[in-house]
C-alpha cells in the first residue's frame, strides 16, 4: 500500500509541484519569522546574556537594561559587605551621540565595564585587545556597524558625546536590537563620555562566591543597599527581552508571521491533498471493494501527506538556511539552531497531516458501490 | 454443482417515505461453484444493486444471502472488508486500475491486502497466467483495453476468491479482446471451480455462460440454462 501513496504523489507532477510550493512557502515563512524572533530575543539582551555577573543592582524600576539611570557608586562598598558577594563592580550602559566624519550624528550605546574583573567586557574580539581600553578615550566597535559609525580601521578617531574616541579594536556579531550600536570602553572612560560624576554609575554588577545561594545574596543586597533594585541575571535578561521583543510588538509581529505561515501552509496543502483525494476517490473506492479497511486507506492518505512533508521540508529548510546565512553579515540576526530546525520539521509534519484530515473525512464517506457506476 | 451463493427473498430499498425506491423486490436465486452465471436486464432493473449486495459492498434491507453457508445480510459493516477480501474478486467495466502503478504493482497491491508472502512474485505469476508476462512494468495508460481487463482479472485472482463478480467486463473491449477475456473467465469457472457472475448487456458473453438470469423491475424473471461448454467447443 505504501507504494500507492508514493506513486500517487509522484504521478501528477503539476499537483506535486503545487503541494511542495505550498509547503516550502509556508516553511520558509515559518523558519524566517521564527528565526527573526529568536534573533530578536538574542540581540535584545545579548549584553546581559554574555555578562558573567549573577546579580545586577540598578536604580529602582528600570524597564530594561538599556534604560538605567545613575546611582551612587558608593553603594558598591555596601554591596561588598553582603555575605556571599565576591565582587561588586561598576558598569554603565547608556545612549550617547556618535559624531560621524561628515558631521552628522548617530546614536550609540556606550558599555563601560570594569577592566579588572572583565564583567561586561566585549566578546568575539577580532581586532585589538581589551587591555588596549585601559588607554584614555579608547573604544571598541563592532565590524557590522563600521559603515554606520564611519569607522574603517583600528586607529580611526571620531567624536563621542563631544569627546575624542579612538577605535582600538573590533568585535564581530555583537548586534544591537535598537538602531544604536554598542560601543565598548572602560568604566572610567564611560564616566567621562557620559559626563557622570566620579561617584556615579548606572549598574553595580555582582559576582557571588562559589557555592553561594544567589537568591539569598540577592535578598541580602536588597536589604542592605538602600534605594536600589536587585535583579538576578535571568530576571534582567527576561525583563529586557520582554520589553524589547514583546513591549515593542516586534516579537509578536514575527510570531504572528510564523503562525500565518503555518495557516497558509495548512490551507494550501489541505487544498492540494483534498483535490488529490477527490481525483483518486474511485481508486480508494476500488481499494475498499477489494477489501481494504478504512484504516488502510487513511494510511495511504496520511503517508502521502508525510511524504509531501518530508520532500517539502528538505527543500524549504535548504532555502531557509540560505536566507539565514545570507543575513550573517547584516545587523539583522536570524537564528535557526538545530532544535528549531527539528521543531519546524515537526510543525511541517503537523501541518501536512492536519491538512490531510479533510481528505480522510472524505475517504470515510466513500461508498464502495461507486466502483460499479461506470 | 454445489450452491456457493444462495439468495432468498432479497429486498433493497433506497430512500424513505415519498422518495422510497425499491430496487430489489424479493429476489431468490443460486450461484453454483464452477459455473458462469450471466445476469441480464434493462438499465435500472436492479442488476448492479444485486451484484453489490452479493459482493458485500452494499447492505440489503431484508432477506438472506448465504455465501458458502455463511449469512452476510445483517453482518456489521466492520466485518465486510475482510469478507470481500476473502471471498470475492471484482472485475469492473472501467477496469479501475491504479494509473500511477505498473501492471505488476496493480496486482501486487491486492496480494499485499491478502497478506501474500512475496506479493510481487505472485503478481508476476498471475499476469503470466493471463498472458501479460511482457507487460509487467507497463502502466495502464500504455495498455490496450483488453490488456487492462486482463490485469484486472489477474488482480481479482490475487485474493484466491471463491466468487468472481464482473460488471460489464467486455463493454469497453473489441471483439478479439472481449473473447480473450471471456475465455479466461470461463476457464476460471471450469478449471478452478470458481463461481463467475457476470452482469452484462453484451450478447458475446452468452457463448461462454452456463445460465442466464433475467432481472426485471427488481425481480428474477426468466432463467435460461446454456451449455456453454458445447457451444465454445
Amino acid at each position: 500500500m505504501n507504494i500507492l501513496a508514493w506513486k500517487n504523489l509522484l504521478h501528477d507532477r503539476v499537483r506535486l509541484v503545487v503541494t511542495l510550493t505550498g509547503i516550502v512557502f509556508a516553511l520558509v515563512l515559518i523558519a524566517v519569522q521564527f528565526g527573526m524572533f529568536l534573533g530578536f530575543l538574542d540581540t535584545s539582551a545579548n549584553i546581559v546574556e554574555h555578562n558573567a555577573a549573577e546579580l545586577w543592582i540598578s536604580a529602582p524600576g528600570i524597564p530594561h537594561v538599556n534604560g538605567g539611570s545613575p546611582i551612587a557608586e558608593a553603594k558598591r562598598w555596601k554591596a561588598m559587605q553582603v555575605e556571599g558577594v565576591e565582587k561588586a563592580v561598576s558598569f554603565t550602559l547608556f545612549f550617547l551621540n556618535w559624531k560621524l566624519p561628515n558631521g552628522a550624528f548617530e546614536s550609540c550605546q556606550i558599555a563601560g565595564f570594569d577592566l579588572d574583573s572583565g564583567l561586561g567586557a566585549p566578546w568575539n574580539v577580532v581586532a585589538g585587545s581589551v587591555e588596549d581600553l585601559r588607554g584614555e578615550d579608547t573604544v571598541f566597535v563592532d565590524e557590522l556597524y563600521k559603515k554606520k559609525l564611519g569607522v574603517s580601521k583600528v586607529g580611526d578617531t571620531l567624536e563621542l558625546n563631544g569627546k575624542r574616541a579612538r577605535v582600538v579594536g573590533f568585535t564581530r556579531g555583537i548586534r544591537s536590537f535598537t538602531t544604536a550600536p554598542y560601543v565598548f570602553t572602560s568604566f572610567k572612560n564611560a564616566q567621562t563620555y557620559m559626563r557622570l560624576r566620579e561617584d556615579e554609575t548606572i549598574f553595580i554588577l555582582v559576582k557571588t562566591k562559589p557555592g553561594a545561594d544567589v537568591a539569598a545574596v540577592k535578598a541580602g543586597l536588597q536589604a542592605t543597599v538602600a534605594g536600589v533594585e536587585v535583579f538576578t541575571h535571568q530576571e534582567m535578561l527576561e525583563r529586557t527581552q520582554a520589553y524589547w521583543v514583546f513591549g515593542t510588538g516586534a516579537g509578536t509581529t514575527t510570531l504572528m508571521g510564523a503562525v500565518l505561515g503555518l495557516l497558509v501552509g495548512i490551507v494550501v496543502v489541505a487544498q492540494t491533498i483534498y483535490a488529490a483525494t477527490i481525483d483518486h476517490l474511485k481508486e480508494f473506492g476500488t481499494l475498499k471493494a477489494m477489501g481494504a479497511t478504512n484504516g488502510q486507506i487513511y494510511r495511504v492518505i496520511i503517508l502521502q501527506a508525510v511524504l509531501a512533508a518530508v520532500m517539502g521540508y528538505g527543500l524549504g529548510i535548504t532555502i531557509a538556511l540560505f536566507v539565514v546565512n545570507s543575513t550573517s553579515d547584516t545587523d539583522l540576526l536570524i537564528k535557526l539552531p538545530a532544535e528549531a530546525a527539528m521543531g519546524i520539521f515537526g510543525l511541517t509534519l503537523f501541518m501536512c497531516m492536519s491538512a490531510s484530515l479533510l481528505s480522510i473525512r472524505k475517504a470515510t464517506t466513500i461508498d464502495p458501490a461507486m466502483v460499479f457506476r461506470g | 454443482m454445489e450452491a456457493l451463493v444462495t439468495v432468498e427473498n432479497l429486498v433493497k430499498t433506497y430512500g424513505a417515505g415519498a422518495n422510497e425506491v425499491q430496487a430489489l423486490c424479493g429476489v431468490s436465486m443460486e450461484v453454483r461453484a464452477g459455473e458462469v452465471l450471466v445476469m441480464m436486464g434493462p438499465s435500472g432493473s436492479g442488476k448492479t444493486t444485486l451484484i453489490s449486495i452479493l459482493g458485500g459492498i452494499l447492505t440489503a434491507t431484508s432477506g438472506s444471502v448465504k455465501i458458502d453457508g455463511r449469512e452476510i445480510v445483517g453482518l456489521p459493516e466492520k466485518h465486510l472488508p475482510a469478507l470481500r477480501k476473502e471471498l470475492f474478486g471484482f472485475i469492473f467495466q472501467g477496469f479501475n486500475l491504479f494509473p500511477a502503478l505498473t501492471a505488476v504493482e496493480n496486482v501486487s497491491i491486492m496480494c499485499q491486502l491478502k497478506g501474500v508472502r512475496n506479493p510481487r512474485q505472485r503478481a508476476a505469476e498471475l499476469l503470466e497466467s493471463v498472458g501479460l508476462q511482457e507487460k509487467l512494468k507497463s502502466y495502464p495508460a500504455d495498455l490496450s483495453g483488453g490488456q487492462k481487463q486482463r490485469v484486472a482479472i489477474a488482480r481479482a485472482l490475487a485474493g484466491e476468491p471463491r466468487i468472481i463478480l464482473a460488471d460489464e467486463p467486455t463493454a469497453a473491449l473489441d471483439s478479439v479482446s472481449g473473447r480473450t477475456v471471456l475465455e479466461i473467465m470461463s476457464g476460471l469457472a471450469r478449471e478452478k471451480n470458481r463461481a463467475v457472475v457476470i452482469v452484462t448487456h453484451d450478447p458475446r458473453v452468452l457463448d461462454y455462460c452456463d445460465r442466464i438470469v433475467h432481472i426485471e423491475d427488481g425481480r428474477v424473471g426468466r432463467e435460461e440454462v446454456h451449455n456453454q461448454r458445447e457451444k465454445v467447443a
